[in-house]
């Protein structure tokens, strides 16, 4: 309904079009296809969080528009940290620039990098022009969708601030200042395609994106507590030539120049580079960039491409050092063959990475924020027998939990669902020695370290008398991970598509999941002064990881709900 | 004769109300290259589904060697190498992974398997690619990935679904001719195609299914001296379409009168 709206305005000077020898009907084709796929295509900001569901996305743009309009809030803080305005408006041009190419590239190269394009477009009789001007158009059309609502906040605050003039000017000023942020992905997306193949440049981006989440979720966290600082109250953009260099300036000075005319020269040349800048700068990407980006994206389908040979070694083996770990840790040989599955896949897989990381990140920057934020003394001088302290240490230690549920969960996901049949087909005697290989990969891989910063930590900042808690958080940490994937961990590793529709049963058992981790961290809470009992404890837990483990491994065909799927 | 190396008796599938099998019974003797043939959606793929493990909810009984397969999965996955068709593999892994992968869940002794795996990837080109990762491959390479998992343990029988896809001419001549050299040695062959020039080529027998059912058995002079002096190409259309394909050429033809 939205796109019709987009089309109809894209399309209304079709006569000019025509002048300049574009087939308005081929345009308006192209253009209703593409903007129907960007529709059932789920925009990355929401990716992190998406949950799949059967139902075929659809209306992707509305989640896109309120997703850029939650990220716009995000920039009023330029208005709130400091009181000179060219400094506002610098900040809050250099956040919308940003942003704007931020969520661009995420969000949009899948698109420009299309070699659908190639096979499908370019063999039918279709002029350069046209496909050019669709390119154009489906550009403007999907900025239209993100910049207007990643401006409304902003719109409005100026407005209330500033009176209604300087929210027009704002409003206009927009336009420049896109046009350079396209500028500058262009140049980012040249670069990278003059270093790199198109498919390292797709892991690349998602890397991106997984920052991207993170970086946004830091900022929801860090910048409200940035503000009422001195430092920031304090600080104003200098007006000379240097702020100059910086784009962001242009726009905020041109700006000030608009509102309030004066003779200052600073605000002058501001004006002028914020117009002249952006006209120079799409003047190259249309004489230099696009042409160079075309014959990139013509050679990259031109021909399947055999891979580069590297040179190496029969008898060297990569990664040999997870092979000795797999043989370390795994008994039987189909153990081993799901420990290194799942290794690899979780280092690899786009979609695995995609779905896990960005917990992790958000796991992080709270982790640091809670040490960050909790007095500096608090953790020079921890006291074992303080309640506080242990509370800490017990929450650092066992928070890591839900990190390692999540992977779990995810484990037997895989968009590759369908070369699952290997399981089906080789003589497995016991599925769940595969079971319990793959989610000893994802202890090791995902936890250890983890487990291992604890310790030292631990041990810098308490001293060896935290070794038989830490111990004992460790192993209870094991113990969750092993029981949460003996009852949720029933389907092979990579071998099930993601769906919405979960299994009966998953709400108790998730429920389960997250109470045992709370019991255990209490139970330790309980005995956490008391060493004889924390030794206790930790052989228990021993004990237990060992028969959880052993009973994973031992299951049968018939503990398995998997079955081939093939649709 | 000796027994049947595979047997299969009765042989129902339903998917639903769908009949995908309706009463298939087939006996195949050891060192038999089978071509097994049929429409879209004939019951094909149903059938080397069941042999191979893939689907266990089925009717009837097949037995491998004289062990039943609902019995005894393991003992008869054990004598399989199943190459699917249309390359469906974990493609983050480098054949090396992925073989080393496969070796592990027949249980095949490391070194042995190693050295397999390096003489095949060897004996198709591809060894210098042996640690790459699958998804910059084409899919012939992937292909001959998957052929080598099949072989891998040296089973006794062999099925192979669609196992020219994606090969170019040369390595089309040497699958089949390690077929003739496989059946040779022994070996039994279930092999699945389109290629009807392929099928009659390679072929000890055809069997021919369509809806379900076996509708013509036997070698290809046998088919030939049933259904008329054609290429199986022909022997195929007969059996199997509806109505003249000619017509539908045409049909096709008349939509341009407009």
């Amino acid at each position: 309904m939205i796109n019709r709206f987009f089309i109809k305005m894209a399309l209304l000077p079709t006569a000019f079009y025509r002048k300049i020898g574009v087939n308005s009907l081929q345009l308006k084709a192209i253009l209703s296809a593409k903007l129907v796929m960007d529709d059932r295509r789920p925009a990355s900001i929401q990716y992190a969080r998406k949950k799949k569901t059967d139902k075929p996305v659809s209306g992707a743009s509305w989640g896109t528009i309120i997703a850029s309009a939650f990220l716009g809030l995000l920039f009023l803080f330029a208005f709130l940290v400091t009181d000179n305005s060219l400094t506002q408006f610098t900040i809050y041009f250099s956040f919308y620039i940003f942003i704007l190419a931020a969520t661009l590239i995420t969000d949009f190269t899948s698109v420009l990098i299309d070699i659908r394009d190639n096979y499908i477009i370019l063999p039918k009789p279709v002029n350069d022009k046209t496909v050019l001007l669709s390119r154009l158009l489906h550009i403007a059309i999907h900025c239209t969708k993100v910049i207007l609502p990643l401006t409304l906040s902003g719109l409005i605050m100026v407005g209330v601030k500033y009176g209604l003039l300087a929210t027009l000017v704002l409003f206009f000023l927009f336009l420049p200042a896109t046009l350079f942020t396209i500028f500058l992905i262009n140049s980012i997306y040249v670069l990278v395609l003059k270093l790199t193949t198109p498919e390292k440049f797709k892991n690349l981006i998602s890397s991106f994106q997984i920052f991207f989440s993170v970086g946004i979720y830091a900022a929801y966290q860090v910048i409200p507590r940035l503000m009422g600082n001195a430092f920031f109250e304090k600080y104003t953009i200098p007006k000379n030539i240097y702020s100059l260099l910086i784009p962001s300036c242009w726009f905020a000075g041109a700006w000030k120049f608009l509102t309030s005319p004066s003779g200052d020269w600073y605000f002058i040349s501001a004006f002028i580079l914020s117009i002249v800048m952006p006209i120079l700068s799409i003047l190259i990407v249309i004489k230099y960039f696009a042409p160079s980006f075309n014959r990139k994206l013509a050679l990259i389908s031109g021909s399947e491409q055999a891979p580069v040979v590297k040179q190496s070694k029969k008898t060297y083996i990569p990664h040999s050092w997870v092979y000795r770990l797999a043989a370390w840790v795994t008994k039987t040989s189909v153990e081993k063959a799901g420990f290194l599955q799942t290794w690899f896949m979780t280092g690899r897989s786009r979609d695995f990475k995609m779905k896990i990381y960005p917990g992790f990140g958000y796991l992080a920057v709270l982790i640091f924020l809670t040490i960050f934020r909790s007095k500096k003394d608090r953790f020079t001088n921890i006291d074992l027998k303080n309640t506080g302290s242990i509370l800490l240490i017990l929450s650092l230690i066992y928070f890591v939990s839900f990190a390692i549920m999540q992977v779990l969960a995810q484990l037997s996901f895989s968009d590759k669902y369908k070369a699952s049949w290997i399981y089906y087909t080789t003589p497995v005697r016991m599925p769940g020695e595969l079971i319990s290989g793959s989610v000893k990969a994802a202890i090791c891989k995902f936890y250890l370290p983890i487990a291992i910063i604890i310790t030292l930590a631990g041990l810098v900042f308490v001293g060896p008398g935290i070794i038989p808690n830490l111990l004992l958080g460790i192993s209870n940490q094991l113990l969750v991970s092993f029981t949460i994937a003996y009852i949720g961990y029933r389907e092979f590793p990579f071998s099930q598509m993601e769906t919405g529709k979960r299994k009966g049963g998953t709400f108790i058992k998730g429920l389960i999941s997250l109470f045992i981790p709370f019991l255990l961290a209490f139970l330790h809470y309980m005995i956490f002064k008391f060493t004889v009992p924390v030794f206790i404890l930790l052989a228990l837990s021993i004990i237990a990881n060992w028969l959880v483990a052993g009973s994973i491994a031992q299951r049968g065909w018939k503990y398995f709900n998997g079955k081939y799927r093939e649709d | 004769m000796a027994n049947p190396i595979i047997s299969i008796k009765q042989v129902y599938k339903n998917y639903g109300y769908k009949e995908v099998l309706k009463n298939i019974n087939l006996d195949i003797d050891a060192g038999q290259v089978i071509g097994y043939i049929g429409p879209n959606g004939a019951g094909k793929s149903t059938t080397v589904k069941i042999l191979c493990g893939l689907i266990s909810d089925y009717d009837g009984t097949v037995l491998v060697n004289g062990i039943n397969l609902k019995e005894n999965p393991i003992a008869v996955k054990k004598m399989i190498g199943y190459v699917p068709e249309l390359a469906e593999l974990y493609d983050v892994l480098t054949p090396l992974e992925f073989l080393g992968l496969m070796a592990n869940l027949y249980e095949i002794d490391e070194a042995i398997a190693t050295e397999r795996i390096h003489k095949m990837m060897q004996a198709f080109g591809l060894s210098d690619n042996i640690n790459q990762r699958m998804d910059t491959f084409s899919k012939g390479m992937k292909q001959k990935v998957l052929i080598s998992s099949g072989l891998l343990h040296n089973p006794e029988i062999i099925i192979l679904d669609e196992p020219l896809s994606g090969l170019d001419a040369n390595s089309v001549i040497i699958v089949k001719e390690l077929i003739n050299r496989l059946a040779k040695e022994g070996k039994t062959i279930f092999y699945c195609s389109h290629m009807m020039d392929v099928v009659e080529k390679v072929s000890d027998r055809i069997i021919l299914i369509n809806n379900g059912e076996v509708i013509a058995d036997g070698s290809f002079h046998e088919l030939q001296s049933q259904q008329g002096n054609k290429s199986l190409e022909k022997i195929f259309a007969q059996l199997t379409a509806q109505e003249a394909l000619s017509d539908t050429a045409d049909q096709l033809i008349k939509a341009f009168d407009n």
